[in-house]
């Protein structure tokens, strides 16, 4: 009897929208949630941003279909996983369907102060060492790019959100013109525009990269090797004292942030760890006599 | 976002009478924080040290004008800003810097720092505020806290406080600022915008006296003194810090107060030319 009214269950789809805190994760949800409800379907939406404000982690689970039970989205069960930072979608990436679902990443970095474990300059952070590039060929469908790029090049950075709702939409079955609205109704009045062009440019990415062979998709992503190697040039620190014009204050030595400098028996500085010494110059800046010199020159080529 | 190097070029040294070298001032004087940041600020500016006139009155701050190699000028207590204000107006060409001190520019020199304010004209004031004489051996002045010691309070001050920022925005100047030695190149930046304004800019930099006041107040040694900027009075420049969120004392820090009304040396010479020729 009851089989007669209940409908065949039909499993409910799963979008997992990720990245850190002031990227608009929680608007893109909320596009989608709307979008869907658009079609009539049922969606549950649940979201965790507890260090958003300081560049956390911010995720959003987004279920729709004829009935939703669970709003959160088991293992391995996400068809669509979409990262607007890098790092964050490889955390979440055993979310995504092994089969065939599509992953979505900007390729954007955001590495937060605290993944660098030494503040010497040019020290790398401990960040996800894998390149966009490897990762694309480990998954089934994916989409890397550089949204923030497209985004700025658009001449709003901020719209890069809406080129990867751009890239979504040609994901998921939903009519465009509902996209449309619905980010009409959700951006504000002034950036209308560049919104509406942004969600224009991240359809025709999709578009073009997903009728392209593999090793053209693959063309412009970095590799391990040459991701960070262009940023950061390695610096040595050259660090002079005028010792005669040093008066022991001591200010130096217990300003340093790493511990490095002490007061000699002569109540003289000397920077007793050159090893810890950052070149941050705080030393430098703080000392009223003048008597601390610090840069940061280009570490010289290591005699072979 | 790759992190773009700034330029950064500034060797104090350049702008240092080097002969006269080591400066007089005590260990860990807050002031040599402030001059720092002056030259600092000259240096990104590109400002012409033959263009650069230091006026400094008397004081352990008036005497830094000595040490540093442009025009300097050390005249009478309490007067650099009348001095100043004769220089600024015979050579508009110069950059006018004057360095006071909150005895200098608040008790014996208060007159002419409001009838500075007043007229507007084209000078950098930096008040290097430590709370006291320093130079004379530590009595009170008007920026002493209250219940503080100094040789002349010697159970407590029980006068109130002057807030020389205030004053100076009461008085009309062009541009009103405070900032901290610790923060020098937010200091820096402050005095940036006053050397680059087309007016009078009042700019009151919170210094130590660690060798008379600090001892005196038991307020610890150089480094803890210059600490108690962030901790004891959070000036709102450490609004982003985050280590004391409910700390309640707050001292309002950076830009405070514009003023943006006609310049006086343009006035005057204005007001000159179209005398000239009718005059006999
Ligand atoms: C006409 C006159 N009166 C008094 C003095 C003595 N005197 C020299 S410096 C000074 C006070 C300086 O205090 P402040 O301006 O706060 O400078 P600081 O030494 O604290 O930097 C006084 C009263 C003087 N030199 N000339
Ligand atoms: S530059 Fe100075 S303050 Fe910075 S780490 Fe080196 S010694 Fe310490
Ligand atoms: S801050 Fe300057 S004067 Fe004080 S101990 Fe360090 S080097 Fe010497
Ligand atoms: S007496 Fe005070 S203000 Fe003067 S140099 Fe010494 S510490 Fe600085
Ligand atoms: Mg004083």
């Amino acid at each position: 009897m009851a089989a007669k009214t209940r409908k065949a269950a039909t499993k409910p789809r799963s979008v997992l929208i990720v990245g850190v805190g002031g990227q608009g994760v929680i608007m893109m949800s909320k596009v989608l949630a709307l979008v869907c409800q658009r079609q009539g379907l049922q969606v549950k939406q649940s979201e965790v941003h507890g260090m958003a404000k300081r560049g956390g982690g911010v995720f959003s689970h987004i279920r729709y279909g004829e009935t939703v039970w669970s709003p959160t989205i088991p293992k391995g069960e996400a068809d669509v996983l979409l990262a607007m930072e890098w790092a964050e979608g490889l955390r979440w990436l055993d979310f995504l369907r092994r089969d065939g679902g599509a992953f979505i990443a900007d390729t954007k970095r955001i590495v937060p102060p605290f993944a660098f474990r030494s503040r010497k300059y040019g020290s790398q952070p401990i960040y996800s060492p894998e390149a966009p590039r490897e990762v694309m060929e480990m998954v089934g469908s994916g989409f890397a790019l550089d949204a923030t790029k497209i985004a700025t090049e658009l001449g709003e950075s901020r719209a890069a959100n809406t080129v990867l709702l751009g890239v979504l939409s040609t994901a998921l079955e939903f009519p465009v013109e509902d996209w449309q609205e619905v980010i009409a109704q959700n951006v504000p009045a002034k950036a209308l525009e560049a919104n509406k062009l942004a969600f224009e440019a991240g359809r025709d990415w999709a578009d073009a990269n997903r009728s392209a062979p593999m090793e053209e998709r693959l063309k412009d992503l970095p590799g391990r090797d040459d991701r960070r190697a262009a940023e950061i040039a390695p610096k040595t620190v050259q660090f002079d004292i005028t010792g005669e014009w040093c008066k022991g204050c001591d200010i130096c030595v217990k300003m340093c942030p790493e511990r490095c400098l002490r007061l000699n028996d002569e109540m003289i500085v000397e920077l007793s760890d050159p090893e810890a010494c950052t070149g941050c110059r705080i030393c430098e800046w703080l000392c009223p006599d003048f008597a601390i010199r610090v840069r940061r020159v280009p570490a010289l080529e290591p005699v072979a | 976002m790759a992190v773009a190097e700034s330029v950064d070029n500034f060797e104090i040294n350049d702008y240092l009478r080097l002969e006269m070298m080591p400066h007089f001032l005590c260990p860990g004087c807050g002031h040599g924080i402030a001059m720092r940041a002056l030259l600092w600020a000259v240096h990104e500016l590109g400002i012409d040290k033959n263009k650069l006139a230091i006026v400094s009155g008397i004081g352990c701050s008036g005497r830094m004008g000595a040490y540093v190699d442009a025009n300097t000028f050390h005249v009478t207590h309490g007067r650099p800003l009348a001095f100043a204000t004769g220089l600024a107006l015979a050579r508009p060409d110069l950059e006018v810097v004057v360095i006071t001190g909150d005895g200098d520019a608040l008790a014996i020199g208060g007159n002419h720092l409001i009838h500075a304010c007043r007229r507007n004209l084209r000078m950098t004031c930096l008040l290097l505020n430590n709370e006291v004489y320093g130079m004379t051996g530590g009595q009170v002045s008007p920026t002493t806290s209250e219940n503080r010691l100094t040789t002349t309070t010697p159970a407590g001050n029980l006068e109130p406080v002057f807030d020389a920022c205030k004053l100076a925005e009461a008085a009309g100047a062009g541009l009103v600022g405070r900032e901290v030695t610790l923060q020098t190149p937010t200091l820096k930046d402050l005095i940036k915008e006053g050397l680059a304004y087309p007016g009078f800019a009042f700019i009151e930099v919170i210094s130590d006296c660690t060798e008379i006041f600090g001892r005196k107040n038991d307020l610890g040694n150089s480094p803890e003194m210059i600490l108690s900027q962030k901790k004891s009075m959070r000036p709102d420049s450490y609004g982003t810090v985050v280590d004391e969120p409910f700390r309640p004392n707050s001292l309002p820090t950076g830009v405070l107060a514009r003023n943006d009304r006609p310049e006086y040396g343009e006035t005057y010479r204005n007001f000159a030319k179209s005398k000239q020729g009718r005059a006999k």
